[in-house]
């Protein structure tokens, strides 16, 4: 059973560990650009990634026989191959081979698969010396740690803890110079390189046509583990192997670049079959074969290979780039977002599978679904739709909790909920204090310090309706309005900005009084049967009008609206209902921007002699998974006497995400903050965004950190600009 | 093993490289902190090498000569000079731990990457080009292929069993405080000799 952790007070520490803070900090900064720079002589980025992941998919959906094949090639070369189904048979196999050889010392390079399964310690028991030889493994076992980071297991220590730790393991005072420690870190394991009757090693590839295995590593030190024992053991998970050397060049292409930014490791290293190695006999040297074991691990994996959603972990080769460019990951790093061995979103799915769900359910939730990650994976992994699928796996096993039952019985209940919403309106104080209004959308929870929470509106936009929709003689289009709860509840003069948008286009609105939650907080959590009934609720009503497309102007509902389809993919009349609201779903910039090109309304506006200034928010959803970047921002430059001015990390999250934003406010918050940085350095006097989600969280910041800032939707912004038009 | 794995490296191209490939090369070896040098014939690296051992008061080299340096007479010229040189397996072996140089042949260039390929399958291969700290490999200058692609074509014509090693660069790490620091277990210098060949078949 996995160990109950305090993930709250895991963070709160994690967050005020300056020594973290700092180096997680300062690379988040650099990597973006070191790995941009490394990718600049690749032509065709997106084409490689795609051969990746496509070489991958075509290694797991044929993993038996591949391995076979594997198998039977390094056996011919002269290897000796192992399958170990558990972490237990690899170190009793391992152990054996040690008695029987009479290995007393080890060199180990990198292996994260060796960690998954706590071998050093089983060898250690054994009474075995083991020694990581890469620098940063070397640290973290002296000093007692897990790694942080796949490719920088030490990024947490500082000059000076690896020093202390330094002089500990080596029993004298060692100076906390970089450039010394490595020096020492090199003669003292040159010394058990010299030494070692047994080197094991990992393998970031392994080439089943030839029972090959392939090393990446920029110390040199897989080459001598390799090179001076006489035994070498190799440990590689099945998510490793591919079918022949060509398909190793996706990955000799992406993982240096994605995971440091270089174009090439220092050493990389093809081995096939057992080669020459030189040992001391009696004084003399000798030429002998060496001894090669090549240990297949499977621990979960082949499960997985079998697994239509999880097998596409087969994909990942290990880059880090997922955690480089995460913003949770750089706050809190590995040690709190992170499994026993893996950190990071790949982290929490590794460890599903590896580790069991219940240490899974203990962090998954620290992935806010920015997807960020999603654009710099090689194999193209969708992280976060793996977590929310496992997600909704662990409560189709456990069910809900009751409390979140209780809540989802409300917010299916359209008439109820909104009763509820309504009420809240006029009491809110003594709701938002209730435990229960946690899970509730995120505008109910009440007010936290440098954001506070914007409140419900006095009069929903379905009570305004009626004011703004106007009749149309002979409408261009008949479009129907989905607003979503936050648009309806919190942000009604928006609603009536987008109506207006609309109308001016010489089309007609309809907004069915039946609609409700789009479902995606319910579906975040991973329930179905209530999904499904609020898609229900939403398919009818959207039926009963008629229109001929759909409109919203936040990305969440247009991508859960999207996928009603999926919801019912075992229900061919439901699906279909589905698929025909799907079918007519636009989000709004991408529409309005559309029609407006149409009508040449979309050129760039005559520049104007003080010009407003306005910023430009990309939502995570908008940007990621709907790919709408250039619309919103062709809007606003189409709007006389504006000026677009581009804000650093525009597309960066702004640590709102669902119910993230308040579960995990002291995570939330920090990620605000650096966002409200990026946009006051733009200079502007309006942030613009397209998603009502990060209009929360943005106005939220704004009370608090900006007070002069205004903050616009893009429909406020093209509705006000049309008023002046006609008024003026 | 060594007739299996020798296949491979008849599949280098052996006209010469493009102009704009072996700039692209010799840029990227550089930016990957390796230190090139381009000489005409064999004999003009004795002055490269032996300023090298001056330069850090080197006493001993270890060398494993290819074809190259097996027909020029380098490694007598360099015993000449006053250094004691190590080829055979036996004495490599008991001398590179605490030799000062490290001599090999690398057989052909990668531009994309400014790698260059290994044939590793000898032990003392590997040995002189990670435990000395200085590396110098020889190599010569029409072998270079533009892509890791066009690396990975040579290879799958014959790479069938034995050892293959892409060095580029000296051995670093960033894992304290990602701070770069070269020279962790392997060299903390990695010198390319690009050779013209006498007889006019370099890169014009
Ligand atoms: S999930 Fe993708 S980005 Fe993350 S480590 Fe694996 S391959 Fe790299």
């Amino acid at each position: 059973m996995a160990k109950k952790r305090n993930l709250r007070k895991e963070i709160n520490e994690k967050l005020h560990d300056e020594v973290l803070r700092g180096a997680l900090g300062r690379f988040a900064e650099a990597y973006p650009i070191a790995r941009a720079k490394a990718l600049e002589n690749v032509e065709d980025v997106e084409a490689l990634r795609d051969q990746l992941k496509e070489t991958k998919r075509y290694a797991v959906d044929h993993i038996e026989e591949i391995a076979d094949r594997f198998e039977i090639e390094a056996v011919k070369r002269g290897a000796k191959v192992f399958r170990a189904a558990t972490g237990k048979e690899l170190i009793s196999y391992l152990i054996n081979l040690c008695k029987e050889r009479a290995v007393r010392r080890i060199v180990k390079s990198k292996s994260m698969a060796s960690e998954e399964i706590h071998l050093n310690d089983a060898l250690e028991k054994a009474g075995i010396r083991v020694k990581e030889t890469d620098l940063g493994e070397w640290i973290i076992s002296i000093a007692g740690h897990k790694p942080s980071h796949m490719v920088m297991p030490a990024i947490h220590l500082n000059r000076y803890q690896v020093a202390d730790y330094f002089s500990k393991e080596l029993d004298k005072s060692i100076d906390p110079d970089i450039a010394f420690m490595v020096q020492t870190s090199r003669t003292t394991l040159r010394d058990e390189f010299l030494k070692a009757d047994m080197g094991i090693s990992g393998a970031n590839f392994g080439i089943a046509e030839s029972g090959t295995i392939g090393l990446f590593t920029n110390e040199g030190n897989a080459r001598l583990a390799t090179t001076i024992p006489p035994i070498h053991v190799v440990i590689i998970g099945y998510e490793k192997l591919v079918p022949s050397i060509k398909d190793t060049v996706p990955i000799l292409r992406l993982l240096p670049r994605g995971a440091t930014g270089q174009l090439m490791t220092s050493y990389m290293s093809m081995i096939a079959g057992p080669t020459p190695c030189l040992v001391q006999k009696n004084g003399r040297w000798e030429e002998t074969l060496k001894e090669l074991h090549i240990i297949l691990l499977d621990n979960g994996r082949l499960a997985a290979a079998h697994d239509e959603k999880l097998k596409e972990i087969y994909q990942c080769v290990r880059c880090a780039s997922c955690l480089n460019v995460c913003p949770v990951y750089a706050l809190v790093g590995g040690h709190v977002y992170g499994g026993q061995t893996y950190a990071g979103g790949i982290g929490a799915i590794l460890t599903a599978f590896l580790g069991g769900m219940e240490e899974f359910e203990q962090f998954n939730e620290l992935c806010i679904g920015c997807r960020k990650c999603v654009t710099v994976c090689p194999g193209k992994i969708d992280i976060p739709g793996l977590i929310e699928e496992l997600r909704r796996r662990s409560i189709k096993e456990k069910g809900l909790p009751f409390i979140m039952s209780r809540i989802f019985d409300v917010m299916s209940n359209r008439r109820f909920f909104h009763g509820l919403l309504k009420a809240a309106s006029i009491a809110q104080k003594p709701f938002t204090s209730q435990g229960l209004v946690r899970h509730l959308p995120l505008f109910l929870a009440g007010m936290t310090k440098d954001r506070s929470l914007p409140g419900i509106a006095a009069a929903p936009l379905r009570d305004r309706v009626d004011r703004i929709v106007k009749p149309i003689e002979k409408p261009d289009k008949k479009v129907g309005f989905f607003s979503g709860c936050t648009m309806d509840f919190v942000f009604p003069e928006t609603g009536e900005n987008v109506i207006k948008v609309i109308q001016d286009l010489n089309m007609s609105v309809s907004y069915p009084d039946r609609q409700g939650c789009c479902g995606k907080p319910v579906a975040a959590t991973g329930d179905v049967e209530y999904t499904k009934k609020i898609a229900k609720n939403n398919i009818e009503a959207f039926e009963a009008v008629d229109v001929e497309v759909i409109i919203c102007a936040c990305p969440t509902g247009v991508e859960q609206i999207r996928e009603y389809p999926h919801l019912f993919k075992d229900d061919p009349e439901w699906r279909d209902r589905a698929q025909s609201m799907a079918d007519k779903m636009k989000e709004f910039c991408t529409f309005v921007a559309g029609e407006y090109e149409k009508r040449g309304r979309l050129k760039k506006a005559v520049k104007s002699h003080n010009p407003l200034k306005i910023t430009y928010h990309d939502s995570c959803h908008l940007r990621r998974v709907l790919n709408v970047h250039d619309e919103p921002r062709k809007l606003i430059e189409s709007i006389e006497g504006c000026e677009f001015v581009e804000m650093k990390d525009a597309d960066k999250c702004c640590g709102m995400s669902g119910s993230f934003g308040v579960k995990y406010s002291n995570l939330s918050i920090p990620i605000l903050k650096e966002k409200m940085k990026n946009i006051k350095d733009a200079q502007a006097e309006i942030v613009v965004c397209a998603c009502s989600g990060c209009m929360v969280q943005l106005q939220g910041g704004i009370d608090q950190q900006a007070p002069g800032l205004k903050l616009k939707h893009v429909a406020d912004l093209l509705a006000e600009h049309l008023e002046s038009k006609n008024g003026g | 093993m060594e007739t299996a794995s020798r296949d491979w490296r008849t599949a280098i191209p052996s006209e010469n490289a493009d102009r704009r490939v072996l700039d692209e090369f010799v840029q990227r070896t550089k930016n990957a902190s390796t230190e090139v040098h381009r000489v005409h014939g064999i004999k003009e690296s004795i002055k490269i090498i032996l300023d090298i051992a001056n330069g850090m008061k080197a006493k001993t080299v270890v060398a494993v000569p290819g074809t190259l340096l097996d027909e020029s007479g380098l490694i007598e010229d360099l015993k000449h000079a006053g250094l004691q040189v190590f080829t055979s397996k036996e004495d490599i072996a008991s001398h590179v731990d605490t030799a000062d140089i490290g001599i090999s042949e690398v057989e052909f260039g990668i531009a994309e990457s400014g790698s260059v390929c290994q044939h590793a399958t000898e032990a003392v291969s590997r040995l002189v080009s990670s435990l000395p700290p200085v590396h110098v490999a020889f190599m010569k200058s029409e072998r270079i292929v533009t892509g890791i692609q066009d690396a990975i074509d040579i290879l799958s014509k014959g790479f069938d069993s034995g050892y293959v090693s892409w060095l580029t660069g000296p051995s670093r790490t960033a894992d304290i405080e990602r701070v770069l620091t070269i020279g962790v277990h392997g060299p903390s210098r990695f010198i390319l000799i690009l050779v013209d060949e006498a007889g006019g078949k370099g890169v014009q």
